[in-house]
């Protein structure tokens, strides 16, 4: 088991964020997005950009370039930086890093930056070249991405524990209602439950409302010390923990990392899961929604079928989740599908998100999850947000 | 029947026994002389106690279906012809677990439970890495 991590400290939080457009496909460069969501975010924080030492960053398309020479690019100096490994887990990680950077002196003002611009071709090139094991043993399988290794798991999350498609389509359904009313959604039409079971089928039980849409798009947010935040506009990080390859071994296990620190996240954040005001949980597919809430302790394992069933997932919904439509309906840019629930979380906490607010959002949950390895994703990372009374 | 020109699994000194073998059909399974346990996929060290004493072994081939999916959508368009392909999560008799395809199967007829086997080695062969058959 994880060893118990020091609470993150009540001084230092997240002053600022800032969101790109979402685009299908781009011709815009990687560094221009970036550089767009770094002055954003930095003035979202009050601060200036001489005010940024240190940086970290998570993208899978801008190798061969790296934390450092993306600080030349932007010509700041900096004297910590860190790139993300985690995939779609990485940009929370970045954060809980971040905290303790600033903590530790390494840094005053970090700049926590994700983005990525490809497009549904770049994704499946992507995946096909993902890593060793994947290169050498999934690819050559035919395996399909994601979707295949996906259907896998929800499949036995069915089978297992009786979990219905009816019930994990109220999810994305949910997030739908959200995203029709958010203008950066790349996907705002309506949709019901039947459209969700008629779907096209992609990986089965996996049909198309299951995935997200491969994007161009850039999120970002600054930690540093919260007494440097606009007024009423400093959110706190009660709590955060990351965790990788658990349960080591397992191909398509119905559990991830988050079961590990559950419960020195709540402790640490003083909280249980009823008294968050929404939740942003790593939507690439809903079964890994599902199996995040369960890991959570939202739902006994093997029971978020029921759960599912009695909730409502929209913003103004019983269970407020992924309240801009999360990548479901936004799309997922790549490791900034990592980072849009965090910057959703804090728009909400700052009350910044418009005709899709969350009625008097006090603090929430942000999960992240990604990495695929042989067979599902190997990182989970989540933190315990609070805006400052 | 021509062959598709699948993509190929890199080879490298790790991976090199398994390969071979698969060139004859069959497959090789590593196994840790030290723990004693069977592993997949192929490393020069056992993940389950990092001893390097990894004997490689002919394994016997039969397992079961532990979960799958039916992929419609492959990602390289080698595997359009064949859709949907059966991607399964097969346990081995010998303990490891592996991902791999199910082939020569109506869809229908590949379930969760179900026995597999490999195929007779001229038919494996087609393929570049193991794949079973329902048994």
């Amino acid at each position: 088991m994880a060893s118990a991590g020091k609470k993150p400290s009540p001084d230092i939080g997240i002053l600022g964020f800032a969101e790109s457009a979402y685009e299908k496909k781009t011709s815009r460069t990687l560094i221009s997005m970036l550089a767009e969501v770094a002055r954003n975010a930095v003035g979202s924080a009050g601060l200036k950009r001489e005010d940024i030492d240190g940086i970290a960053v998570c993208s899978f398309v801008l190798p061969p370039d790296n934390a450092v020479t993306l600080a030349e690019q932007l010509g700041i100096p900096v004297s910590w930086a860190y790139f993300g490994t985690a995939g779609g887990a990485g940009p929370v990680a970045s954060v809980i890093n971040a905290m303790r950077a600033v903590e530790a002196g390494h840094a005053k003002n970090v700049l926590c930056l994700a983005a990525d611009n490809y497009d549904v071709a770049g994704h499946y090139k992507l995946m096909d070249f993902f890593n060793k094991a994947l290169i050498n043993y999934g690819t050559p399988n035919g395996f399909g991405g994601a979707n295949g290794l996906f259907g896998i798991v929800q499949r036995k999350h069915m089978e297992t524990y009786g979990t219905r498609r009816e019930d994990l389509g109220r999810i994305a359904v949910g997030q739908r209602a959200s995203a029709r009313l958010n203008e950066n959604a790349l996907l705002r039409g309506p949709m019901t439950i039947e459209d969700y079971l008629n779907a096209r089928v992609i990986a089965d039980p996996i049909c198309l409302y299951d995935c997200v849409l491969p994007c161009a798009g850039a999120d970002a947010v600054v930690v540093g010390p919260l007494d440097r935040a606009p007024a009423g506009k400093g959110i706190r990080v009660r709590a955060g923990y990351e965790q990788h390859n658990h349960p080591a071994g397992e191909i398509a296990p119905l559990r991830g990392g988050w079961e590990l620190f559950r419960d020195r996240l709540w402790a640490d954040a003083g909280y249980g899961p009823s008294d968050m005001d929404f939740v942003q949980a790593y939507d690439d597919y809903p079964i890994m929604v599902a199996i995040q809430l369960e890991d959570h302790g939202f739902a006994k394992k093997g029971e978020i079928g029921a759960f599912l069933a009695q909730h409502t997932f929209a913003f103004e919904g019983s269970f407020p989740l992924n309240t801009n439509g999360g990548q479901l309906s936004c799309g997922q840019a790549g490791a900034a599908g990592g980072m849009i629930g965090l910057v959703e979380a804090v728009r909400q906490l700052r009350g910044e998100a418009g005709p899709f607010q969350v009625a008097k959002a006090q603090r929430g949950l942000v999960s992240g999850y990604g990495m695929v390895g042989y067979g599902h994703g190997l990182s989970s990372s989540s933190v315990v947000l609070e805006r400052l009374s | 029947m021509t062959t598709p020109s699948y993509p190929t699994p890199r080879a490298d000194t790790d991976n090199a026994a398994f390969l071979a073998g698969w060139r004859e059909g069959r497959l090789v399974l590593q196994a840790c002389n030290a723990c004693s346990k069977a592993f997949f996929y192929p490393r020069a060290f056992c993940p389950h106690c990092w001893s390097d004493r990894i004997e490689n072994r002919y394994a016997s081939g039969k397992g079961r279906i532990v979960s799958y999916s039916l992929v419609h959508r492959p990602n390289d368009p080698a595997f359009n012809d064949e859709v949907p392909i059966a991607l399964v999560e097969v346990e081995l008799v010998e303990g490891a677990t592996l991902i791999a395809r199910v082939v020569d199967a109506r869809p229908e007829d590949v379930r969760s439970g179900r026995s597999v086997a490999l195929p007779p080695p001229e038919i494996g062969v087609r393929y570049p890495l193991p794949v079973f058959r329902l048994a």
